[in-house]
């Protein structure tokens, strides 16, 4: 008897090494600087040396005289690139709304002011080097303290208008004034570079009134239909691939002025140009998370409960833009409190525009209330888990509506078993450990969940294999692999027969890849295009001379596993599909899923988040100064996990980006010239491999299927939030200094 | 490629066991002549300031960062790329390792993650996580793949180390 073969295991939920893993591991994925083509010409930017005034007089002379050279470009040359402005849904989007070289006035240091194009990148920097510029000048505003602009009740944002005060129930004032106990504290968080590794730039090439460009995009149809508005292209003519994208943390989400310029040259001089710009670039021109300077008022009552809660924050924005930061995200919902007000207020500064950076709104925001919260329990003697406890909401208290799954109180339960936090003793500095002194804090974290419109296509070949694509990308969140998962469940071929295709407005329309949302966008696409892959797999089953299910009924059918089989009969008289359709010399069925987004909806039924707590340990040796973080125990409640190695991977990357928030990382800028002046991977610093400490992360894996079928929500950027509010938690319960300015630094705790 | 007007130099370079002659700007970087002139991307420029470690080369079996070198000045030393330690189909045990850990993410500084680790295993590192973390430090991994970049480590090492002793 031949042994029973075993029924494929569904590829969800299992860890699953990525798919496009040989690739990356051997250098033969493709990034967008990776590709050549012949003629390909070098571009290099020349950038501003003030950071407020106007250009008064350009002088090229030298620069295009020199060897190797093609043209230096600047406002007087280039042609015209045109405004875009913002289209239906995630479309026609763009932090730095001006066009690159539209006039003379310099709003931050950095802007790009000519363009030095050459037959090789050593010519074309030092052309570049060569371009002479003469300014007035004033004295830049990078200002820290930021004082809120005299903005109207209602702003303009990248996203269209949004009332100033964001959120309000009860009284939030009158309860604070008669609350037993009163927090009143505010919370700096600076500017932050995101710092992908992989340098941002393009290669932009034209066929008659046809654009292509590789970028290394987060959302690909958005640039598409940007550069169609400022190339004045139907958006069908604008063709944008991004194979591979190098990380982006928000900073590739939409289009920055080098890719115009790099398009706009390739018009003028009808060849392939190349542009990829510098690390000290990358902190001028591609956006920043602004600073923020968040009061948080908190009303309670002796034994903990909230009576009030204030959240009065302001972010520093461009001088053109309107990028809004909304640390206000969580506020509202988070907590159980009466009396509620969250209000916001922008400070202009002489900066590149910021724009959302991995949790945008939510880490500044969470890292404000969650500290308020540490200092509130520590300040009535109340275990700050056991305060949030005590205020955990029964619904959303902002919304009204309930909440779809919140598993807050377990992952409190999990995280503090886990860590040990019962044996945490409350006095500060009055743990410790081989001659250190340990300090251990807590913190909250949620992120948005949800989801925007994904459009799939699937194929099945005849040999067996499949085919699924989708215009969206895989910015190392692991898309590819996700997409193999789902469409291996869904049709039963092994994930090493699948071809995954991405990042190509050629494809139908994916999500963007930002919002932590591809995934749960993509299951219930990849669903109905499996369904109706299975519904052309039928009819050739049951019309096909010599089938099997020849005359059957096609609502008589399934397909599962790769067979089609008879609902009545059972798979082990099923047919594999490549069967099929070779007997129907057929060599490929297709279908098509397509499912509408849930994200800005306007009356949602309930409110969709994911959720999570962090518990640090660091360790404290005061004789010389040194604080680390020795342990960090995460637990994340964000639905159901389609692949637990990549995701754990994830958040796991997200804490070793939070120590860096803690501890390190900051844009400085010099008030002389406004320049960034720690511009390089040496002077900002972000966490190195010595920096981590052992990582512990625990997903609690309740599906929530009002976000989808599968109930998987997302888990790009929870895991930063509320990270740094947990860690400056443990910093005072080592130090017992209080840190409410980001980064923590040596000399705020020497004593 | 206009270089004669550059004062073009001749070189030849040993990469990955194939002999290249090129000639090319005496400004051009290793990393550059690899990406640019020879089509070698697999070594990916991060900063060019040699903060990163992205564009991590062996040179004569050492790790260097070759945003740091000259092409020109590597006449005669053998040069091993990302894509002379294994390819798509024929991994090196380092390059399988990366992938059963997930020691990435994005994909991007892993070429030099991977060169910086094959070099590190043949230099005096001590054994422990600890040894291995401050010497893979000079390569950042911005999505924070540190912890399966170490363990991936860790599993080359054993399976070598479990080779030698047989």
């Amino acid at each position: 008897m031949a042994a029973k073969k075993k029924p494929l295991k569904s590829p969800i939920g299992r860890k699953t090494p990525r798919v496009d893993g040989p690739l990356k591991v051997s250098g033969a994925a493709k990034y967008a600087s990776d590709f050549h083509f012949p003629d390909t010409l070098y571009a290099v930017p020349v950038e501003a040396t003030i950071a407020h005034g106007r250009l008064t007089k350009l002088d090229p002379g030298a620069a295009e005289k020199m060897p190797g050279v093609r043209a230096i470009f600047h406002r007087g040359n280039i042609g015209k690139i045109f405004r875009s402005v913002k289209g239906q849904g995630m479309e026609g989007i763009i932090d730095e709304r001006r066009p690159p070289f539209e006039d003379d006035v310099i709003r931050y240091y950095g802007q790009y002011i000519a363009l030095a194009v050459a037959d090789t990148f050593e010519n074309a920097k030092a052309a570049a080097d060569m371009v002479r510029a003469t300014y007035s000048r004033k004295k830049p505003n990078v200002a820290l303290e930021l004082k809120p602009d005299n903005d109207p009740a209602k702003i303009n944002t990248s996203f269209g208008p949004v009332p100033r005060l964001e959120s309000e129930r009860g009284d939030a004032r009158k309860a604070f004034a008669k609350a037993a106990v009163k927090l009143d504290q505010t919370y700096v968080t600076p500017i932050e570079t995101h710092n992908p590794i992989e340098l941002q730039g393009a290669t932009a090439m034209w066929e008659g009134d046809k654009l292509t460009v590789y970028e290394e995009s987060q959302a690909i149809f958005n640039m598409q239909s940007v550069l169609a508005q400022m190339f004045g292209l139907p958006k069908e003519n604008v063709r944008v691939i991004t194979k591979f994208v190098g990380s982006g943390f928000g900073s590739k989400l939409w289009p920055w002025t080098h890719c115009p310029l790099a398009v706009a040259a390739a018009r003028e001089l009808q060849q392939p140009v190349k542009i990829v710009i510098s690390r000290k670039m990358m902190f001028q021109t591609v956006g920043h998370r602004p600073r923020t300077q968040q009061r948080v008022k908190i009303g309670a009552t002796k034994a903990g409960r909230l009576v009030s809660l204030e959240h009065d924050y302001v972010y520093s924005k461009s001088v053109l833009d309107d990028y809004q930061e909304d640390c206000g995200e969580s506020t509202a919902f988070h907590y159980r409190v009466p009396n509620l007000r969250v209000h916001f207020g922008r400070a202009t500064r002489h900066t590149g525009s910021p724009t959302a950076m991995r949790g945008p709104g939510a880490v500044p925001g969470l890292y404000a209330t969650e500290s308020a919260l540490n200092e509130l329990a520590a300040e009535i003697d109340i275990d700050p888990v056991k305060l949030r406890v005590l205020n955990e909401p029964k619904k959303d208290e902002s919304l009204g509506v309930k909440f779809s799954s919140r598993q807050m109180l377990e992952c409190l339960r999990v995280g503090a078993k886990k860590f040990g936090w019962a044996r945490r003793k409350p006095e500060v500095g009055s743990m410790k450990r081989n001659g250190l002194v340990l300090g251990w804090g807590m913190a909250g974290c949620a992120w948005t969940a949800g989801r925007f419109p994904a459009e799939v296509t699937l194929q099945l070949r005849d040999d067996g294999t499949a085919r699924v694509a989708s215009g969206t990308q895989d910015i190392g969140t692991g898309t590819y692999t996700i997409m193999a998962q789902l469409a291996s469940e869904k049709t039963g071929v092994a994930l090493d027969k699948i071809d995954v295709v991405l990042g190509d407005t050629t494809l139908p329309p994916g999500p963007i890849s930002g919002g932590s949302m591809v995934t749960a966008s993509l299951i219930p696409a990849v669903i109905r295009a499996a369904t109706q892959t299975g519904g052309a797999l039928f009819n050739l089953a049951i019309n096909t001379p010599g089938s099997a299910f020849e005359g059957q009924k096609a609502d008589a059918l399934t397909f599962e596993n790769g067979r089609v089989f008879a609902k009545k009969g059972g798979p082990a008289r099923g047919v594999p599909f490549r069967d099929i359709m070779r007997r129907a010399n057929v060599h490929l069925v297709s279908g098509d899923g397509k499912a509408e987004g849930t994200f800005g909806e306007e009356k949602p039924g309930s409110s969709k988040h994911s959720y999570g707590c962090h518990f640090v340990e660091v360790t404290w040796q005061p004789e010389i100064a040194q604080l680390r973080v020795s342990r960090v125990v995460t637990v994340i409640d964000a639905g159901l996990i389609l692949n637990p190695l990549a995701g754990r991977n994830q958040i796991e990357g997200a804490i070793v980006m939070g120590i860096g928030m803690a501890l390190l990382e900051e844009t400085e800028y010099d008030p002389r010239n406004g320049a960034p002046i720690n511009s390089n991977l040496a002077d900002y610093m972000m966490a190195v491999n010595a920096d981590i400490p052992p990582i512990d992360v625990t997903f609690l894996d309740y599906p929530d299927t009002s976000v989808n079928e599968l109930g998987a929500r997302g888990i790009g950027e929870i895991g930063l939030a509320g990270i740094a509010a947990a860690i400056t938690d443990a910093t005072w319960h080592a130090t017992g200094v209080r840190v409410r300015e980001l980064p923590i630094r040596i000399e705020d705790l020497l004593e | 490629m206009n270089a004669e007007t550059n004062h073009a130099v001749s070189v030849t370079l040993r990469i990955n066991g194939r002999k290249h002659q090129l000639r090319i700007d005496p400004r051009t970087s290793l990393l550059d002549c690899l990406r640019e002139h020879l089509q070698l991307t697999g070594s990916k420029k991060g900063c060019d300031h040699g903060q990163c470690g992205a564009c991590t080369v062996h040179i004569n079996g050492r790790r260097v960062n070759s945003c740091l070198c000259l092409a020109a000045r590597h006449e005669g030393d053998e040069i091993t790329t990302i894509e002379g330690l294994g390819q798509p189909e024929n991994l090196h045990p380092m390059q399988e390792a990366f992938v059963a850990c997930d020691a990435y993410q994005c994909g991007y500084c892993t070429s030099g993650q991977i060169m910086s680790a094959v070099a590190l295993l043949e230099e005096p590192c001590a054994a422990d996580d600890g040894a291995v973390k401050e010497l893979m430090s000079g390569n950042i991994c911005r999505c924070g793949a540190y912890p399966n970049i170490v363990e991936a480590i860790q599993r080359v090492r054993k399976k070598s180390g479990a080779r030698k002793k047989r």
